[in-house]
This record gives structure tokens, C-alpha cells and sequence, in this order.
């Protein structure tokens, strides 16, 4: 056995920019290295188009784990450099293969070969040939056919400028873009299903996500302050470096109820979530805000009511799932493992808070008026002050 | 810190939490392994086993299986017993335990005979019995003290009546409850079928309950295995937790009179507050669920139930919990659902009755001074809470 493997990384679109790339390649390589940290003996290459790590043979697990969760990365294969001897990519070839065959009657593989060294005396094809007949006369007699279209095997072969990496295995990653290459957001999290699939989205899209939490634990207790922890430190897991802002929202609440049209509550709570999110944003940079809606999925979720949130703001509001439908966001939760944490029971608004009949189709004029009769300002500065600003990597 | 939640669980006693730590590391081995240190085990179990049944005063036609708790000792009996097409019946104020239990029954075309319509101040009337004859009913499953509302079936007093009334019915009770707050007479053992109980209510370990029956029943087993506990639950026994609740039995079964004379001044002392504060607060309008100053046979002393509408249960309980005192909700939601358990619902409370009720619970760790503690934070937050509340009301 080899005692170090190769990890060759591809990666997703950064492959279309075109004067960014390198910006793109460099923040995804730090990202890896920083994904990878916590192992010292890892060196790290980024010829042209790829990112080869070269690890001790016994981290490839954790590492294969680590890069699963890296957005930007399209694919990765953990394999072996070596020279490009014919000779000896066969006989590796046959030592990988020869398990494979022992348990059936035949196998169909083929030999692909991709040159990122232009200058190598050989097309691809005729790397494929070599390799390809000299493995068929070690292992044909025991069942081995050559099958290109349908093959069962494939050997892999890329040969590089400095190295030739030989691997018979695609692990597909998150794609998108790497986390950080877009730039800060804040996401609105409330304990749901539905926000958290959007952080994740976004982060796919290359955005730091930082979260808020609109907080009432005199009401509902501290069950929905332990979730949003558990949810935020999950997607961070896919970004690192993510800061999650808990916001007291009693006296917001409590001030909206007590003298504001009842029906217009949960659009107006919703307006000063966001008008304190476009603060917390001003304040660190972040660039716009996220948050989980899909369109039509509850009462505050229709058009009107999306517009009437957006408009207190100047800042993007990106709705990523606002044309998914509640299964395929569910399947996406499930994916990236907040789904059993979303569901847990928790109440997420106190009926006390809640009108009878909310408004559906709310109109701006009529939520300003009703905002006029409190002191909204006052009462967001004190949210503001009480804010509580936890470091998502620091949490236990 | 105020604990009056202890119908939910008790913390474990000192003298418990020693006997477990030690046998956890001091007792390893397998009790159905055949060396001596197996064979150690399995001594210190039949030994456990042999004290309970001195401590609980059964008699040796029953047989004691330990389980993981009432949960399951409800599911082994009443599924072991009569699933999937023996008929039963239940008074429809159980613990979802059983009442869960009886409607997966219902699936099968099983569905069993509610006495609900039979209810008396929480309780099974008695001249309901003759229904069970009419319907040949094979198992009636009951509370011998109800989970949320603390009041009591007398088990002599149901035993006489059936054999008069429906000889062919066989009593299961969940016992949870009840075991140190009433007291056990060895009487009631002839004529139950079977019997439940949970460590964690007695200050003993979370994990370990007993099911006590009638060993001339055949119960099929519910977990399959290496058939340890006569095959009826296969598993390898818990010596630690064993060893725990037969402690745990000991003394609750030895301070049960000690319990019940504390746990009525406890009880007297809070009724007696709440009625006096509702004569200080005008507003405040509360009704008893539990039943107040009766005897011991038709409640017990350890649970206080009671409903102060408009004030949401939930709410106060998170206002309590600021200031360190933990009680239960007078009706707590089921897991999966937010609306109010069946339990008052079932006893003639409307749901705004069931969400506006707190349930106190006693231990022998309880004091007075604790009881006035509670008492003046729930009057302050019922205060607080009340304008809230009666405007939510009074929109509806």
C-alpha cells in the first residue's frame, strides 16, 4: 500500500469566470486549508483547473468527509501520483482490480485519460491503449472486459505538468462557489425548516451567511434558543467563521400587540425583524438579507405581504426557496441535516402575539399608520443594545 | 431552585446515585454469561428481584420483569397480552402509554371501549362496570393515580366490583404514580392482572421500570432476543439500574406515610394560597382540576391541578422559570401536536381551560417555604400576564 494518496479537486464554475478565477481558486483553496486545519501533514498544489492535496493514506476518510461539505468543490477523486510509466499505472491498475473481479464472473471496464500536459508525447487514446492492454492481458483470462460505454470500472489517468495521478473513484461535492467569494449576508433564522436550507443555499452561492434570531423567552421559553443554536452551528459547518446575532423581541412584540391593528401583527413584527436585520447588517457589512419564505406558503407568505417586508428596507432580500415547494425543501433539509432538528417541537410564536385573522394582502399605507403609534425606533435600539452576539465556530 | 415538577421526573436520591455509580463500575459482567462474575451478577439480580417483591408485598404468583420504563411495561402488557384482536377497554384519562397503545389496536379493527362517558371527577365510576360484560371486554387498562390530574382508582374497590359485575375482565394499572404516595396493599395483587411502574418517579434511575403480572398469563414478547426474563423481554439486564430502583423502592415504600403526611401540608398549604390569593386578586379566576381536600383514596396528595383562564399555562410556566421555579403544564402537549392533551379535555374542560392550567407536583424534598415562593411568583406573573391575556380574549 502507498503510503500517502493524492486528492485531486475539481472544481464547479469557477472554471467559467474568467479574469476572477483566480480570486474564485484562491478562496476555495483557503477554504480547504482551513476545512483541513486540523491535520498538519497535508500538502497543498493548485496547478491549473485543479487543487491536488497530497495526504498520509490514513486521513483520506476524514478528508473525503471534510471536502463533501465544501461548496465550490464539484467533485473529487483520492488516488496516486506517480510517474507516467506505463508499466507501472498497469500494474496498479491490476492490483485495484484484480479484488473487484474476484467475486463475479466479469467485469466491463474501461482506461480514461485526460492531459492537462499538452506537451506529453502521447494523445490521450493512446495512454488509454497502453494502459488499458496491458491490464487486459493480466486480468482478461480472470473475466475482465473492455467496455467503454457501459463500463463498470474506470481506471483514471491525468497527467499533469509536474505529476500523473492515477484513481478509479468521483466523490460528487456541494458545487456552487466557495463560501466567501460573494460576500457577507445575514439570514433571518427561526427554528423552522425553511431558513435554514436558505443559509445553506446561499452559502452554496458562495455567501458568508451570519444569522439573527428574534428571541422572546418570556413567552416561549428557551427551547427555540437552543434550536436556533444547534441549526446555526450546522450550517456554519459548511462556511465556518458565521456569527449568529439573538435579538430580544418581547417589548417589539409586545408594544406591536398592544397598539396596532390586530390583524396586521405578524406583517409589522416581520417589518421590524427586518429594519433591526438592515441595522445588524449596516453595522458588520453584510451586503443583504436571506431569509426562508416560499410564496404562498402561509398567510404573511403572499406577494403583497412580501413586498410590504421588503419596502422598510434598501438592502437585496433574497428568498432562495421562494418557488420551491414544502417537499423539496424538506428533501433539502434532510440532506444537509437540520430537517430533524427543525421539527423538534417548539412553539415559534405565542398565541398571545398571534391575530385571529391575519392579513393577507396588507397594504403600506395602513402598516405605517399603525407604526406611528409606537415608538418603533426607541424600541429597536433597545433590541439592539440587548443583542446577544455569539461566534458560531466558538460554540461547544 | 424550586422543583415542583416531580410528577415528570424526581432527581435521584443520594443513596441511589451511589449504589449505581458503584455497580457501574464495579459489576460489569453479563448476567447470563456462566463464570462467577456472570454468575455474581445474575445472584445481586434475583436477589434485587426477590427484595422488590418483599418491598411491594407480591406474592409469588406474579412475576416482575424489568423494562425500560412505564412506557414500555404498558406496551409489553397490554400488546403482549391482547394484540392484535382481544378486546379492552380504557377510561380515556390515561397516559399516552396506553392510550396510544389501545389506538394502534384500532388499526388492526381493534378498537377499544372508551369509558370516558363513565368519568367521575377524573375517576372510573363504578357502575360502569356492567359494560364490560356486555361487550366482553377481555382487559380493562386503567391509571391507578392519573398522570396530570392526581386523582385515584382504588384498586380494591374496582377489583370487587368486577368480579361482580364482569368476572371475565381481567385489571391492568399504571401504577407510575402512585408507587410511594399511596400506600400498597398486598390485597390488590389478586385480583391484577398486571402493574407498571418507572424508576425515575421515586427518585431512582431514568431507564429502568418493572412490570409486574399474573404469571398464568402468556404474554408474547415484544422484543425478541437471548430470551433473559423467561423470554417475555429479551436483553441484557441493567444490574446498575436494577440495583438502583430496588433502592429506590425501598425507601419510597418505606416513607410512603412520611410522603403522604408532607405531601398533604405541601398540597393543603398551596390550595389554601391559591384560594387566598384569588380573594387578594380580583381577577383572578381559577377553578381546581385535581380534586381538593378529599381523601387519600380518591387523591393524591402529590399533585395539584388547577386552570386560571385567560393566562396561558405555557406562559407562566417560562415566567416562572426566570425566577428558577420549574412546574408542569396542567396539560401537557403531546409531542408531535400543540394542542392540549385529552386528559382535561376528557374530564369536561373546555381548551382554553386545559392551555390556561399549571400541574404542581410534590416530593419529600419539597418544603413550604418552596410552595410560597411559587405562590408569590405566580401571582406576580399571573398580574403581569393578565391585561395580555384578557385583550387577546376579548378581540376573539
Amino acid at each position: 500500500m502507498t503510503e500517502r494518496k493524492t486528492v485531486l479537486i475539481r472544481y464547479d464554475e469557477i472554471g467559467l469566470k474568467g479574469r476572477n478565477r483566480k480570486y474564485f481558486e484562491k478562496c476555495l483553496l483557503k477554504n480547504i486549508k482551513r476545512a483541513l486545519s486540523r491535520f498538519d501533514d497535508i500538502h497543498y498544489s493548485s496547478p491549473r483547473g485543479r487543487i491536488f492535496l497530497d495526504i498520509p493514506s490514513s486521513l483520506a476518510p476524514e478528508c473525503s468527509v471534510s471536502l463533501k461539505a465544501i461548496p465550490g468543490v464539484a467533485s473529487f477523486s483520492i488516488g496516486v501520483s506517480m510517474s507516467t510509466d506505463f508499466d507501472a499505472i498497469a500494474a496498479l491498475g491490476v492490483q485495484w482490480i484484480e479484488p473487484k473481479l474476484e467475486p463475479v464472473e466479469s467485469l466491463k471496464f474501461c482506461v480514461k485519460t485526460r492531459r492537462s500536459e499538452k506537451s506529453f508525447p502521447k494523445t490521450s487514446p493512446e495512454v488509454n491503449f497502453e494502459v488499458g492492454s496491458r491490464i487486459m492481458t493480466a486480468l482478461s483470462p480472470s473475466g475482465l472486459i473492455v467496455n467503454i460505454k457501459e463500463a463498470e470500472y474506470v481506471l483514471e489517468i491525468e497527467i499533469g505538468r509536474s505529476e500523473t495521478v492515477v484513481f478509479d473513484n468521483r466523490v460528487p461535492g456541494l458545487c456552487g462557489l466557495p463560501v466567501g467569494s460573494s460576500g457577507n449576508v445575514l439570514c433571518l433564522l427561526s427554528g423552522g425548516i425553511d431558513s435554514p436550507v436558505s443559509a445553506f443555499m446561499m452559502a452554496c452561492r458562495g455567501c458568508r451567511v451570519h444569522f439573527v434570531f428574534f428571541d422572546n423567552q418570556p413567552f416561549l421559553g428557551r427551547g427555540g434558543y437552543d434550536k436556533v443554536l444547534t441549526l446555526a452551528k450546522k450550517i456554519n459547518h459548511f462556511q465556518t467563521r458565521g456569527t449568529l446575532y439573538v435579538v430580544p423581541f418581547e417589548e417589539m412584540q409586545g408594544a406591536i400587540r398592544d397598539h396596532c391593528t390586530e390583524e396586521n401583527r405578524v406583517v409589522l413584527y416581520r417589518r421590524m425583524m427586518y429594519r433591526i436585520a438592515e441595522e445588524i447588517a449596516n453595522r458588520h457589512g453584510y451586503l443583504a438579507l436571506v431569509n426562508g419564505e416560499s410564496l404562498g406558503q402561509v398567510a404573511s407568505q403572499t406577494l403583497e405581504n412580501l413586498a410590504a417586508v421588503s419596502c422598510v428596507t434598501p438592502l437585496s432580500v433574497f428568498r432562495p426557496l421562494i418557488g420551491m415547494n414544502k417537499e423539496s425543501i424538506i428533501t433539502r433539509a434532510k440532506e444537509i441535516g437540520t430537517y430533524d432538528v427543525s421539527i423538534e417541537p417548539q412553539p415559534d410564536c405565542c398565541s398571545v402575539f398571534m391575530p385571529k385573522n391575519p392579513v393577507t394582502r396588507s397594504k403600506i399605507p395602513f402598516l405605517e399608520r399603525d407604526e406611528e403609534k409606537i415608538p418603533w425606533e426607541e424600541l429597536r435600539d433597545n433590541a439592539l443594545a440587548q443583542m446577544e452576539v455569539i461566534k458560531v465556530d466558538d460554540l461547544p | 431552585m424550586v422543583y415542583l415538577d416531580n410528577a415528570a421526573t424526581t432527581p435521584m436520591s443520594e443513596e441511589v446515585l451511589g449504589r449505581v455509580n458503584e455497580s457501574l463500575r464495579d459489576y460489569f459482567a453479563n448476567s447470563g454469561t456462566p463464570y462467577k462474575i456472570g454468575l455474581d451478577a445474575k445472584g445481586l439480580i434475583e436477589k434485587s428481584t426477590e427484595s422488590i417483591a418483599r418491598y411491594l408485598k407480591i406474592p409469588s404468583t406474579h412475576r416482575i420483569i424489568f423494562t425500560s420504563g412505564g412506557t414500555e411495561s404498558n406496551n409489553l402488557f397490554i400488546k403482549g397480552l391482547c394484540f392484535p384482536n382481544k378486546k379492552t377497554a380504557f377510561l380515556g384519562l390515561e397516559h399516552p402509554s396506553i392510550s396510544e397503545t389501545l389506538a394502534y389496536f384500532s388499526q388492526f379493527e381493534n378498537e377499544a371501549l372508551s369509558l370516558l362517558p363513565f368519568q367521575r371527577e377524573g375517576r372510573l365510576d363504578l357502575t360502569s362496570l356492567a359494560k364490560l360484560k356486555d361487550n366482553r371486554i377481555k382487559l380493562l387498562c386503567l391509571s391507578h393515580v392519573n398522570n396530570e390530574l392526581g386523582t385515584v382508582n382504588d384498586p380494591l374497590k374496582i377489583i370487587s366490583a368486577l368480579a361482580k359485575e364482569s368476572p371475565q375482565t381481567k385489571l391492568f394499572l399504571d401504577g407510575v404514580q402512585a408507587i410511594g404516595k399511596t400506600g400498597v396493599d398486598p390485597e390488590m395483587w389478586k385480583g391484577l392482572a398486571g402493574y407498571s411502574m418507572s424508576g425515575h418517579k421515586i427518585q431512582g434511575p431514568k431507564g429502568i421500570g418493572l412490570l409486574v403480572y399474573d404469571s398464568k398469563l402468556v404474554l408474547n414478547p415484544q422484543m425478541h432476543g437471548g430470551k433473559q426474563q423467561f423470554g417475555v423481554r429479551s436483553g441484557t439486564l441493567p444490574l446498575p439500574l436494577i440495583l438502583g430502583l430496588k433502592t429506590a423502592i425501598k425507601h419510597a415504600v418505606a416513607q410512603t406515610e412520611q410522603t403522604q403526611n408532607h405531601l398533604q401540608n405541601l398540597c393543603r398549604h398551596l390550595t389554601q394560597g391559591l384560594q387566598a390569593m384569588q380573594d387578594r386578586i380580583p381577577e383572578l379566576d381559577f377553578n381546581f382540576n385535581s380534586l381538593v381536600g378529599v381523601d387519600i383514596t380518591r387523591q393524591s396528595p402529590g399533585i395539584v391541578n388547577f386552570s386560571f383562564p385567560p393566562v396561558e399555562g405555557e406562559v407562566v410556566l417560562h415566567h416562572l422559570e426566570a425566577k428558577n421555579i420549574f412546574v408542569g403544564l396542567g396539560s401537557a402537549c403531546s409531542a408531535q401536536s400543540k394542542e392540549p392533551s385529552k386528559i382535561l379535555m376528557g374530564i369536561g374542560l373546555s381548551e382554553e381551560q386545559a392551555r390556561c392550567s399549571l400541574r404542581i407536583s410534590f416530593s419529600l424534598n419539597n418544603t413550604i417555604e418552596e410552595v410560597d415562593k411559587f405562590l408569590e411568583a405566580f401571582g406576580e406573573a399571573y398580574q403581569r400576564l393578565y391585561p395580555t391575556f384578557l385583550q387577546k380574549a376579548g378581540h376573539r
